[in-house]
């Protein structure tokens, strides 16, 4: 090993002894790195985010205190408040903030029929995973439920064959508590 | 490189590697990461498959499992992620950036010189041009990007304008919030 990766890896072991205080003091690898959930940075870079992220990481935080430390994560040296004498950080330049994550769309059901040749259809479900539900799980559900295919065919897609709307918009109800009637919207027949 | 970059955009497709070609990227990798090796076996399992994910640009992304591990552009060598990076933090050289950078760092910026030479920074004076580097910053245990060396660390100290360090992957970009569904 050249001298060069030996500093190095001197150099990873001081700062993993900053991280670890219990247990373990020697490294292995693979570093068990903590990303912060809302931001998805490692902990320490939380405080690079916008203003309205940040809120978010600082809330997390506090309700995980507890976890963190067992995880031996010294919070201290990780606040989120700047230091009083950093008023001259610079405040020009750059894109300024970065962009906080892009709103969520509205949380909309949307059934649509697709009509197959003269006299047949296939049902066109957008929008589930707005409500973080399983899409190859709902498939699945849609198919035994209606006894007829279902598949997940994009990202917020679902395709289930058949003309099933009233029934669907029943089951949708039925199933998951946080969809509502009014959050279903029936587009009617519509051309692919 | 990812600073505009989406799953349902940018991908146009992944495929299953052949066993003999990821062999060969096996061994190329190893060729320009030496001190992968005694981990690569645990990252990437032989018997694994692992796939490549084509995206625009002529942009490869390696991926074993679930998780993306290396990725290249065109001819370039393989640079690895930084998630990857964060677990082994010693298969990259370092450089480090002063506290004043990383703000543009994380939004995508190149890296200027003088945020190599101030105070805060640490010039590695043992890396080469065109040759991957991790950047790390003052204060920060985990590096916050992955760059390309534009000049040599002499010339850098010398000059001390202009971009210094082509970053190519970095916190936050489209790359790291990239998932793979299996």
């Amino acid at each position: 090993m050249s001298e060069e990766t030996e500093s190095q890896l001197d150099n990873v072991q001081d700062n993993e002894d900053d991280l670890i205080t219990t247990e373990e003091k020697s490294v292995s690898y693979p570093l068990k790195v903590i990303y912060c959930p809302e931001c998805s940075l490692p902990l320490e870079y939380c405080e690079f985010m916008p203003e309205a992220v940040l809120a978010k990481c600082r809330e997390w935080r506090e309700k995980n205190l507890d976890v963190l430390e067992q995880e031996g994560v010294e919070m201290s040296s990780l606040t989120l408040d700047e230091p009083s004498g950093d008023k001259k950080r610079q405040k020009r330049g750059g894109r300024g903030n970065l962009k906080a994550k892009q709103k969520k769309e509205p949380e909309v059901v949307r059934i649509a029929k697709i009509p197959r040749g003269k006299r047949k259809f296939m049902t066109r479900v957008q929008g589930l995973a707005t409500f973080d539900v399983n899409l190859k799980k709902a498939s699945k559900l849609f198919a035994q439920k209606f006894s007829c295919g279902s598949s997940v065919s994009a990202a917020d897609e679902i395709l289930i064959q058949g003309d099933v709307t009233d029934d669907l918009i029943i089951l949708i109800v039925d199933t998951w508590n946080e969809i509502d009637e009014d959050h279903i919207e029936d587009l009617g027949e519509v051309k692919r | 490189m990812f600073r505009k970059f989406d799953e349902s955009e940018n991908i146009s497709s992944t495929n299953q590697l052949k066993s003999s070609v990821q062999r060969q990227i096996r061994n190329t990798i190893l060729e320009q990461m030496p001190s992968i090796e005694p981990y690569l076996g645990d990252l990437w399992h032989k018997k694994e498959n692992a796939k490549v994910i084509k995206c625009h640009d002529h942009i490869e992304i390696l991926t074993v499992g679930t998780e993306p591990l290396f990725f290249k552009q065109r001819d370039s060598p393989w640079y690895p992620t930084l998630k990857l990076l964060h677990k082994y933090p010693f298969i990259l050289p370092k450089q480090q950036v002063d506290r004043g950078a990383i703000k543009f760092v994380l939004s995508g910026a190149n890296i200027m010189c003088p945020g190599l030479t101030s105070p805060g920074a640490d010039l590695n004076m043992e890396t080469e041009v065109n040759k991957a580097v991790a950047v790390h910053a003052e204060g920060k245990i985990n590096s916050l990007a992955i760059g390309l060396m534009k000049m040599s660390p002499q010339k850098i100290s010398e000059v001390n304008k202009g971009i210094g360090i082509d970053t190519i992957h970095y916190l936050n970009d489209g790359l790291w919030h990239l998932k793979i569904v299996k």
